[in-house]
C-alpha cells in the first residue's frame, strides 16, 4: 500500500517524465509538419528529376540529387576501408593502455570535436589547391570522409569490444589464426556496428553544407564525372533559403527530399540488423 | 534462397569490395571536356545565382564550354582571381585603390537599403541617427522618435562587400559598430529583422523589395528623403548603390573576353531583373 505522499512523488514523476517526451517530441513534430506542410504541394517525381531553373526558384533538384550521391558514395568508399582497419587495429593488435593506442583515440576524440567549417577549408587547401582537384565531387567526399571517420572507427570499435573474450580465447585455443578469427568470427559479429557507424557518419555527411561549400562547390549542372564541381543537397537548401530571394518553397519541398532519404537509410539499416541478427542466431 | 542472397549481399567482403568497385567505376567514367573550355568564377554570393543563370545561357550557345560559379564572398573572389585559381572573379563593389591593377567590368547595380520591421511605426531616420545607432550611442527607438523599445543592430559579416560600402557611405569603421546580430547573406538578414519587431538592418534593395511585397514584415527607409527602390537605383538618385563587378587579372582576352561582352549585352538583360539587380 502506498501512502499518501508516496503517491504524490509518483504522479509528479510521471508527470515529468511526459514533460520530458512532450518537450523532445514537439519540435520533430513542428519541424517535420512545418515541412510537410510547406514543401508537400510540389513534391513530385519531376520535381525530384528535373533541373532547376532561375537560381533553383523554379524546376527541381535532379542533378543535386546525383551530386549528392556520388558525393556519399566516394566519402563512403574511402571511409570504410579506412574506418574499418583502424577500429580492427584498435580493439585486436593494441591493448587499451598502449601509447599508440592512446594516441589515435584521442586524436579520433579532437577530430570528432572539429567545426566542419574547418574540414572545409583543409579540404580546400588539402584536396582542391594542394592535390590540384580543384572544386570536385572527389575533393567534397574525400573531406567528408576525413569528417566522418573518427564517428565511423568509434562506434565500429565499441562493437568489437562488445564482442564476448570468450570467442577470441576460443578461436586462439583451437589454434584458429588471428587472421581467420577476424573474417569468420569477430568481423560477422560486428556487422549490425558497422553499419551503424556507416549510417551514422552518412547522417552526418550527407547533412553536411560548411565543409561542402569549399570543396565540392556550387555548380548545379549534372555531372558527367568525378572531377566536376557538383551541388550537395544541404548547400542547394542553404543558397536559397539564405541567399535566392522567393527561393523558399522550393528550398522546403528539397529539405522534405533530404529528410525523407535520410529516414529512408535509417529504415533500411535497422532492417539489415535485424535481418543478420536473427540470421547469425538461427542458422538455415 | 532468400537467406542466401541476404547472406551474400552483407557479407562483410561485399561491405568492403561493393563501395571500391563503386569508386573505380566512378574514377573511371568518361572525363569531362578539356580544361581549356572551362571556366572558373567565384565571388560575391549575391551575384552567383545571377552569374550560374547567365553561365547557362552562355552554355546553351557554346555547347563545349563549361561556366563553373563557386560562391564565397567578394573578397574571396579577389583573391582567387590574383592567385588564378579562378578566371573571373565575382565583386559586388568598387575596386579599391590597391585593387587597381586588377581589370573590372561592371554588369549590373545593386542598391542597398535601411529595413525595419514592418510594424516599427518610424517612417525616416537621418544618417546621423543611423550612424549613432551603429556606433551604439543611441539604443532605444524612443531616442530617434520612436516607440520604447531596445534597438537590435543586425550587421553584416567581415569580407561582405554589402558592409564594405555601409561603412565607408556612413563614414563608420567596423571597430565603432556594436552589433547584436552579425549576418552573411541578403536573405538570412531579412528572416532576422521578420522576426524581431525591434531590428534594424540592411541589405540589397532588390531581394528586400521582393520579399516585402511577398509578404514578409519588413519595409524600406528612405535615405535622405529618396525613397529606396530600384526604379531610383536605376536612376541614380539613390545615394547607396553599389555596382556588380566582374574582375580579371589583366585585361580579359579569348574566352574570358567572350564571356564578359556576353554578361554585358542586352541578351542577359532579363535575367538580370529576374534576380532584382539593375542591368548596366
Amino acid at each position: 500500500m502506498l501512502s499518501p505522499s508516496n503517491t504524490i512523488g509518483e504522479t509528479g514523476a510521471t508527470l515529468m517524465v511526459w514533460t520530458a517526451v512532450t518537450l523532445i517530441a514537439t519540435p520533430f513534430l513542428w519541424l517535420s509538419g512545418d515541412l510537410l506542410w510547406y514543401g508537400w504541394h510540389q513534391l513530385s517525381i519531376n520535381f525530384v528529376v528535373s533541373v532547376p531553373q532561375n537560381a533553383g526558384r523554379e524546376g527541381g533538384i535532379g542533378p543535386i540529387l546525383v551530386s549528392t550521391g556520388l558525393i556519399m558514395t566516394v566519402c563512403m568508399a574511402v571511409a570504410m576501408p579506412i574506418g574499418l582497419g583502424t577500429a580492427l587495429f584498435l580493439s585486436e593488435y593494441t591493448q587499451n593502455d598502449q601509447v599508440s593506442g592512446r594516441l589515435i583515440r584521442g586524436s579520433l576524440d579532437v577530430l570528432a570535436g572539429v567545426p566542419s567549417i574547418v574540414f572545409g577549408l583543409f579540404g580546400n587547401a588539402f584536396f582542391c589547391q594542394l592535390l590540384g582537384l580543384g572544386f570536385s565531387i572527389l575533393s567534397g567526399g574525400l573531406t567528408l570522409a576525413c569528417m566522418v571517420l573518427p564517428i565511423l572507427i568509434r562506434t565500429v570499435e565499441e562493437s568489437f569490444r562488445a564482442i564476448a573474450q570468450d570467442q577470441r580465447l576460443s578461436a586462439a585455443a583451437l589454434g584458429i589464426s588471428q587472421r581467420a578469427t577476424i573474417q569468420h568470427i569477430l568481423l560477422p559479429a560486428a556487422i549490425p556496428g558497422v553499419l551503424v557507424g556507416c549510417i551514422l557518419g552518412l547522417g552526418r555527411a550527407m547533412a553536411e553544407t560548411a565543409a561542402l561549400i569549399f570543396t565540392s562547390g556550387y555548380v548545379d549542372r549534372m555531372p558527367t564525372s568525378l572531377m566536376d564541381s557538383g551541388r550537395a543537397l544541404s548547400i542547394h537548401i542553404y543558397d536559397l533559403a539564405m541567399n535566392v530571394a522567393g527561393g523558399n518553397s522550393n528550398a522546403y519541398t528539397t529539405a522534405l527530399v533530404l529528410i525523407g532519404l535520410l529516414l529512408i537509410i535509417n529504415l533500411s539499416a535497422s532492417w539489415i540488423t535485424k535481418k543478420w541478427t536473427t540470421l547469425n542466431q538461427l542458422p538455415s | 534462397m532468400n537467406n542466401i542472397i541476404l547472406g551474400t549481399l552483407t557479407s562483410f567482403r561485399a561491405l568492403l569490395v561493393f563501395p571500391l568497385l563503386c569508386l573505380y567505376v566512378l574514377v573511371f567514367l568518361p572525363p569531362a571536356e578539356a580544361d581549356s573550355g572551362k571556366l572558373v568564377i567565384t565571388g560575391s554570393s549575391t551575384m552567383a545565382p545571377l552569374l550560374l543563370e547567365i553561365g547557362k545561357r552562355f552554355e546553351a550557345t557554346h555547347p563545349d564550354i563549361r561556366i563553373d560559379v563557386q560562391a564565397g564572398g567578394s573578397s574571396r573572389g579577389i583573391a582567387d582571381t590574383i592567385r588564378g585559381l579562378a578566371d573571373i572573379g565575382m565583386a559586388s563593389r568598387t575596386l579599391t585603390p590597391e585593387e587597381n591593377h586588377l581589370h573590372g567590368t561592371v554588369v549590373a547595380h545593386d542598391g542597398i537599403g535601411i529595413i525595419l520591421h514592418v510594424s516599427n511605426p518610424l517612417q525616416e531616420l537621418t544618417n546621423k541617427q543611423i550612424r549613432s545607432i551603429y556606433s551604439g550611442e543611441t539604443t532605444n527607438w524612443q531616442q530617434v522618435g520612436g516607440r520604447d523599445g531596445p534597438i537590435t543592430v543586425v550587421n553584416k559579416a567581415q569580407g561582405r562587400s554589402t558592409l564594405e560600402l555601409f561603412l565607408q557611405y556612413f563614414k563608420l569603421s567596423n571597430r565603432d559598430i556594436h552589433a547584436h546580430v552579425v549576418i552573411g547573406d541578403n536573405e538570412q538578414g531579412i528572416k532576422t529583422i521578420a522576426g524581431n519587431p525591434n531590428a534594424i538592418g540592411y541589405v540589397s534593395i532588390g531581394t528586400a523589395q521582393y520579399d516585402a511585397s511577398h509578404g514578409l514584415p519588413i519595409r524600406l527607409l528612405p535615405l535622405q528623403q529618396i525613397p529606396a527602390s530600384l526604379d531610383t537605383v536605376r536612376t541614380g538618385v539613390f545615394p547607396l548603390s553599389r555596382p556588380l563587378t566582374l574582375v580579371t587579372k589583366s585585361s580579359p582576352k579569348g574566352l574570358t573576353k567572350s564571356f564578359i561582352e556576353f554578361a554585358q549585352s542586352s541578351k542577359v538583360h532579363d535575367l538580370i531583373l529576374q534576380q532584382y539587380f539593375i542591368p548596366f
